[in-house]
């Protein structure tokens, strides 16, 4: 089995492992990123990056509404994400085993979901990838690099979320054990929940 | 002369407030859907569902096969404001949400 890009720390960071390469490669693919979160062009990434809130075309006040109170926050959000990543890569030394090591503290670890997952909406988007998700072009395809580039993104974040969702657990608020008396239940047009393991974790919180 | 109407006071101030953070109210008139879409992974939206709803892997889980394999789940319900914190949640976790009145 191949190494893994993220681990643990005993004092509760989050390392990231990674080639020299994988650092140069994540480094641009985030300033790259930054311009298209700013001002995506029209079209699909615009779209997927900032959907509408309303699909009802008459709530088009209230989509009004919703982009003055929430796009600019979403913006400075996505761009804050990328900047923090940029900045984590600055510098960055290998040690003897040629092996980038980048400790990542709670919130950082977060802003690096948000900008990994920012440039697979966006790359992913523009290649139009498929359900099937196949970025495998023939090299003399003009979506090659990018197809190669959304392959790795996608490792990259597949590791940081198998991470993540093993910590955050198995139970949540709506688990009937963690019910108070007569509290709140699920709605009834969603699926309750069917019993699960032996949770003990808190539920769904930030658990650093 | 009118007595200061004391429920004015009294009054929370945000829809969480009132609810309670996780209040999830079947006969309110707004639902989110979250909509499938070719990039976000099943592991990725179950772990959003956890992380911003709070809610178990079993329901975070059942929600996501929902929206892949039937296109699109409710996931959450509350007042127009409630829906759209929550919509701009989802959204900031690149999931594509919407909002509409449940009729």
């Amino acid at each position: 089995m191949a190494r893994r890009m993220f681990k643990r720390a005993r004092n509760g960071t989050l390392v990231a492992t990674m080639y020299e390469q994988e650092v140069e490669l994540l480094a641009m693919t985030a300033r790259d990123m930054v311009a298209i979160v700013e001002e995506p062009p029209d079209g699909d990434v615009r779209d997927r990056l900032y959907p509408r809130a309303y699909l009802d075309p008459t709530e088009e006040k209230a989509q009004g509404e919703y982009d003055a109170l929430v796009h600019d926050d979403l913006v400075q959000a996505r761009r804050t994400a990328l900047e923090v990543v940029v900045a984590g890569l600055e510098g960055v030394e290998p040690n003897r085993r040629g092996m980038v090591e980048i400790s990542l503290s709670a919130e950082d670890e977060m802003q690096w979901l948000t900008a990994v997952n920012d440039a697979r909406l966006v790359i992913g988007t523009a290649l139009g990838v498929t359900e099937e998700g196949d970025t495998d072009y023939e090299p003399n395809d003009p979506r090659f690099e990018y197809g190669v580039l959304y392959g790795w993104l996608t490792q990259v974040h597949f590791e940081l979320v198998t991470l993540l969702l093993d910590e955050i657990g198995e139970a949540g608020t709506d688990d009937p054990r963690l019910e108070s008396p007569g509290g709140p239940t699920g709605p009834g047009e969603l699926p309750g929940n069917a019993p699960g393991g032996a949770p003990d974790d808190e539920p769904g919180r930030d658990d650093g | 002369m009118t007595t200061p109407d004391i429920q004015e006071i009294t009054v929370p101030d945000t829809v969480e407030e009132l609810l309670g953070e996780d209040d999830v109210r079947p006969d309110v008139p707004w639902v989110v859907l979250v909509w499938n879409d070719p990039v976000n992974t099943f592991a990725y939206v179950i772990f959003v569902f956890q992380k911003v709803f709070g809610y178990s892997r079993a329901k975070a889980s059942k929600l996501t096969n929902q929206v892949h394999f039937e296109g699109k789940a409710v996931v959450a319900n509350g007042s127009r404001e409630k829906c759209e914190a929550d919509v701009s949640r989802l959204h900031a976790y690149g999931l594509w949400a919407t909002m509409q009145k449940d009729d």
